[in-house]
């Protein structure tokens, strides 16, 4: 490649990635010179003002077609719009959460979370933006690394140690597994590019190594629900949530979980959508009943365990996996709305989810305790922070008049609409839904019925924490009641057919 | 009038909201904000039915969302049967709040009660107002969430927090099937609206198979919110709730809205003679355990709980049998009189401040009101002449004789024996004979407890004569306009079912009147006074030893049997079910043993199975 090749490129489409490496390194080299004693805080801001104006640069771009770079490794499509408008809100909010976030006993002015918060954003981002299974893979780990060091920041703190190092082992673990799981299908296809992949699947030629193809994906797949907490790549979540700072958890638990949803989807559905399975059955037909197995598997193992837990984080660890598992729903039906229902529930669930965490970081930090006990007549201390969390719970049980309602409930008729209906995956969906009240409104109960030994002990909300609980508050049930307002802007932003389309670039007329 | 039909919900809606920024506020006149605009929906619920009783209809919708092609809609639309529930709805909302004006006086959270009785009122009317099966789902949900809060507003007592996350999760339970059922419904249909739907089924696009799947699911849903057979354990432990909320929501709407969801959706029901059937015997089975368990309670408004359950069940008897006018007929009677039995037992319970029957006795001279109005209820839910209890019930009767279902008739003329009994039994326990506990500061409740009570009185006396062979049949009339066809609208059983049920219930009332008034009196009032006919009296006492031997240890053997089959085979299924769900989760917790190591070998162990098995079914070792 020449220089002429790369200036040739268009490079104003990754403004939105450009604005974040930018704002990193500026965070970085103004730390560095900021005195020892002085407060962090003003990174937040600027780490906040460069989240938004990526956010800008991505509303710039809604009307740009289909547009790739540098060989298809970089492209922008409305698939990586859609998402990365999640991963950037998710961001922006968990960094109001960060901006508040105060432990006794650790030193308080440490400015590399920001840039280590950017750092595993821009991962993330590259990670919705590209085809290529190289630089898929180095946004992913670019998210993982940074996630490893976050999860350990508190260094003084026991379980924040323990819980960087649980995170870095399985993550190892689950590295190797869907390197292993890539290494089989670039060994059967000779290819990085996922769309030249999934042009060699449908060669004839590879119908006799069919078990193959299966292997690579149910490994790859496996591999790759790591960063969602599916089964059985689950169990590092509830050690690492219970011992990661808040922020992080919330972290975590929303924008990492979005980005190992849209890798899922990258790898996933374009490499194998012409694939061959064993017999005459397309691959992804062939597969259904594993993938079924792993979502079950994860709603079962989510809710069930979540039933048993006191302390609130590992609560809030378990009902997040068990809500990875709703959302692998889509994947087994195949729905010709998987995009749309995926996004939705993503959307809604960093609302609920950070709405939720933002109450319980207020809560933790002022009693001290993870346990669920910290709830305690919160409607009676606090009720602006008791009513929107009600919200954030029956959102995430599912109740209507909630987004949570909506997004679930396009799920299940995503499952039963199909055929060959999936009555046994909807049942126990519906099943573990059932278990899923019975920790929810737990919580609720323990807000409304129960009088705290902390009587009239209000908790102080920081104005910027009261407008996040505000926001998410707002959105969980203007889309409950107007799921509108986001479907709306989806079908007339994004056209998801633009996810399987391949550019002609100069890619086959270049020798390379 | 019926373009505005879509406000009635939002004035208790309002009244929440204002009551809940007022929550603070010590003045009882708060409770002024929800009276008031309940009477507005009061007001105009009634001329909605106006309107519908001369013939006009109205169904308004706009798209609410859209998930790919399939667009959901919402709006309101009033028809016969829902214009008659709206009036029940808000009537008896109306006077609950009025009397719990005066129940709630001095309670500490006075205006949060209204609040939530104006979500809860909110909540009903618009679940009766939806025009669609998702609208409806919605609205059926915050009616639970409703519920929840009001049963738990005692909350500092254990037993009342338990009975509302208990009556949370085994009504989901139901909820969870009438979600299916619609979903399924949605796929066959393609619309939620209930208009589609019976145009599906009339034209046979859906196939009997899966008409029947969704008509059960549906009626589970209406079990678990009706507290029918086998998910009917949540209603009386629901008394733990002020007891204005149990005659609302415990016994004139809430527990109704699984009976009306079944009249809402009756084409489908129609469809299927196998669904048909399940309700029936469902009901029939219902109406009669429970009424058996009602026989032996000590506690006021369990016995009434218990009733409750048992009327339901007569009601789902009735539609299953095809008699529609005669559910909704009976719905509507059984809100007016259960509504006026409950608010005459909160005012009984707030006169001796206990709810054990056996601590009562002699209150009839000391409650000059409520006294004659609970008789009147106790008639009329009896089936006594003339009340209104007695000519619904008899319309059960006839459809269900009509109907050929005779094993489930003479099941039902046994309940209505048995609710006569232990109807007059609590009536002769409370308030004749003499006081068996403390009544030094009993007196007669304030005129807000009392004007609600004699309004319900005289509706439980007069309702009757809505649907009557010899005044004019007003409500099948009526409810024939909507878009039910009325499978036989006229069923004059034969004469003399009539009789039998008359006779039913006097029957019982005499046995109550035998064993808990004469069994009480004639101790000293016989051998004082007339000595002279002992062997008379050795006779009526043979009589009563006789009744005693056959009926009362008939019936209480019964009832034992019934509480035996509650305790071990209903709660033992609900214990199985807990305690794997225990189970398992002790074990997920296990699992999670803390070793990071393990993480990784269950990670790898899970992978190895799933790939074992694709090679074994996919024949790799073949």
């Amino acid at each position: 490649m020449d220089l002429d090749t790369l200036f040739s490129f268009e490079w104003g489409v990754m403004s939105p990635e450009f604005i974040i490496l930018g704002t990193a390194t500026l965070l970085s080299i103004i730390d560095l010179f900021m005195k020892r004693e002085s407060s962090r805080k003003p990174l937040a801001w600027l780490a906040g003002a460069g989240v938004l104006a990526s956010l800008v640069a991505i509303f710039m771009q809604l009307d740009q077609d289909v547009t790739s770079i540098l060989y298809d490794t970089y492209r922008l499509d409305s698939f990586s719009k859609a998402f990365k408008i999640l991963l950037l809100l998710g961001t922006l909010l968990v960094l109001v959460l960060a901006s508040n976030y105060k432990k006794e006993d650790v030193e308080e002015n440490r400015g590399e979370f920001y840039y280590l918060l950017l750092a595993a954003l821009l991962g993330a981002m590259v990670m919705a933006s590209s085809a290529d299974l190289i630089t898929l893979f180095v946004g992913l780990e670019l998210l993982s690394l940074s996630s490893y060091i976050m999860a350990g920041l508190e260094r003084k703190n026991k379980r924040s140690n323990e819980s960087a190092f649980k995170y870095v082992v399985s993550g190892g673990i689950a590295t190797a597994i869907t390197l292993f799981g890539m290494s089989y299908i670039f060994g059967l296809t000779g290819e990085t590019n996922l769309f030249r992949i999934a042009e060699n699947m449908g060669n004839v030629e590879l119908l006799k190594h069919s078990f193959l193809i299966v292997f690579a994906f149910i490994i790859t797949f496996a591999g790759l629900t790591f960063k969602i907490a599916a089964a059985p790549l689950h169990m590092w979540a509830p050690d690492v949530y219970e011992g990661a700072p808040v922020p992080v958890t919330a972290f975590l638990s929303v924008v990492s979980k979005t980005a190992g949803f849209v890798i899922l989807l990258r790898v996933i559905i374009i490499t194998f959508i012409a694939a061959p399975g064993i017999g005459s059955e397309p691959l992804l037909l062939q597969v259904q009943p594993y993938v079924m197995i792993l979502a079950a598997a994860t709603m079962i193992i989510g809710n069930v365990t979540a039933l048993r837990q006191r302390n609130i984080k590992r609560m809030f660890a378990y009902s997040s996996i068990a809500q990875a598992g709703y959302i692998l729903v889509p994947f087994v039906s195949n729905s010709s709305l998987l995009f749309e229902l995926i996004w939705f529930y993503l959307l809604a669930y960093l609302f609920m989810n950070i709405g939720a965490f933002t109450v319980i970081q207020l809560l933790t930090s002022q009693e001290g305790s993870n346990d669920i006990g910290v709830f305690r007549g919160l409607f009676k201390r606090s009720p602006w922070l008791a009513v929107p969390m009600t919200f954030f719970v029956l959102s995430l049980a599912g109740i209507p008049v909630t987004a949570g309602f909506i997004g679930k409930f396009g799920i299940f008729m995503g499952a039963l609409g199909l055929e060959p209906a999936h009555y046994w995956l909807a049942a126990v969906m519906m099943a573990t839904t059932l278990v899923s009240y019975v920790y929810y409104f737990n919580i609720i109960a323990i807000m409304f019925f129960r009088d705290g030994d902390s009587e009239g002990k209000r908790v102080s909300v920081p104005g910027s924490m009261a407008a996040v609980l505000a926001f998410c508050a707002a959105s969980v049930l203007i889309l409950g009641i107007m799921p509108d307002l986001a479907l709306d802007f989806f079908y007339g932003n994004f056209d998801v057919n633009e996810f399987f389309m391949q550019i002609e670039t100069e890619v086959h007329t270049h020798d390379h | 009038m019926l373009q505005s039909s879509w406000l009635i919900p939002l004035f208790p809606l309002l009244s929440f909201i204002l009551l809940l920024i007022l929550r603070k506020s010590k003045s009882e006149s708060t409770a002024w904000i929800g009276v008031l605009l309940t009477g507005i929906s009061l007001v105009l619920s009634v001329g909605v039915w106006l309107a519908v009783w001369q013939g006009d209809f109205i169904k308004v919708e706009g798209t609410w969302f859209q998930i790919g092609e399939r667009a959901i809609t919402m709006g309101y639309e009033v028809n016969p049967l829902n214009a008659l529930m709206l009036v029940i709805v808000s009537l008896v909302s109306f006077l609950v709040h009025l009397y719990s004006k005066g129940y709630m006086h001095g309670d500490e959270r006075f205006p949060v009660f209204f609040a939530y009785l104006g979500l809860f009122s909110f909540a009903m009317l618009g679940l009766v107002l939806s025009p669609n099966l998702l609208q409806l789902y919605m609205f059926w949900e915050l009616v639970g969430l409703g519920s929840f809060l009001l049963i738990g507003f005692y909350y500092f007592k254990p037993e009342a927090k338990a009975a509302a996350k208990k009556a949370f999760v085994m009504t989901r339970i139901g909820d969870v099937g009438l979600f299916i059922g619609m979903v399924l419904l949605f796929w066959q249909v393609g619309s939620f609206e209930y208009d589609e739907i019976f145009a599906s089924v009339k034209n046979g696009d859906i196939s009997s198979g899966m008409l029947t799947l969704t008509a059960l699911c549906i009626f589970v849903g209406a079990i678990g919110k009706s507290g029918q057979l086998p998910l009917h354990t949540w209603l009386p432990d629901a008394m733990e709730g002020p007891t204005p909320v149990s005659a609302l929501i415990h016994a004139a709407t809430m527990v109704a809205a699984g009976v009306y969801l079944v009249a809402a959706m009756y084409p489908l029901f129609q469809a299927s003679e196998t669904a048909l059937t399940v309700v029936a015997v469902v009901g029939g089975v219902t109406a009669i355990f429970a009424a058996s368990i009602g026989l032996m309670q000590k506690d006021i408004k369990r016995v009434l709980a218990y009733s409750t359950v048992s009327q339901l069940g007569y009601m789902m008897l009735a539609l299953g049998a095809s008699g529609y006018v005669a559910g909704i007929f009976h719905l509507t009677t059984h809100a007016f009189f259960k509504a006026l039995l409950f608010l005459a037992a909160g005012s009984v319970i707030h006169a001796v401040h206990t709810q054990n029957i056996e601590e009562m006795g002699g209150l009839w001279k000391k409650l000059r009101v409520t006294g004659p109005l609970f008789l009147i209820g106790a008639l009329a839910i009896s089936g006594v002449p003339l009340l209104s209890g007695f000519f619904s019930k008899d319309e059960i009767l006839a459809s269900t004789y009509a109907d050929g279902k005779y094993g489930l008739f003479w099941l039902a003329v046994v309940a209505a024996f048995m609710t006569a009994f232990y109807m007059f039994r609590l009536f002769f326990l409370v308030f004749t004979g003499k006081p068996r506990g403390d009544q030094s500061g009993v007196h007669e409740s304030p005129g807000v407890m009392t004007l609600p009570m004699i309004v319900l009185g005289v509706l439980a006396v007069v309702a009757g004569y809505l649907n009557t062979t010899w005044f004019g049949t007003f409500l099948s009339d009526y409810l024939a306009r909507g878009p039910v066809e009325l499978p036989h609208a006229e069923h004059h059983g034969p004469g003399w079912i009539p009789i039998v049920a008359t006779a039913a219930s006097l029957l019982g009332i005499a046995l109550a009147y035998l064993i808990y008034r004469r069994g009480a009196l004639s101790r000293d009032w016989m051998t004082r006074s007339l000595p002279g006919l002992s062997d008379v009296i050795y006779n009526k006492w043979y009589v009563d030893e006789g009744y005693d031997a056959t009926f009362v240890k008939g019936t209480k053997g019964l009832s034992k049997l019934g509480i035996l089959f509650d305790k071990y085979v209903v709660d033992g299924l609900v214990a199985a079910v807990v305690s794997g769900v225990q189970g398992l989760s002790k074990i997920g917790s296990r699992l999670q043993n803390g070793q990071v190591q393990s993480y990784g070998t269950f990670a790898i162990f899970g992978i190895v199975i799933l790939l074992l098995i694709v090679a074994l079914t996919g024949g790799y070792f073949s």
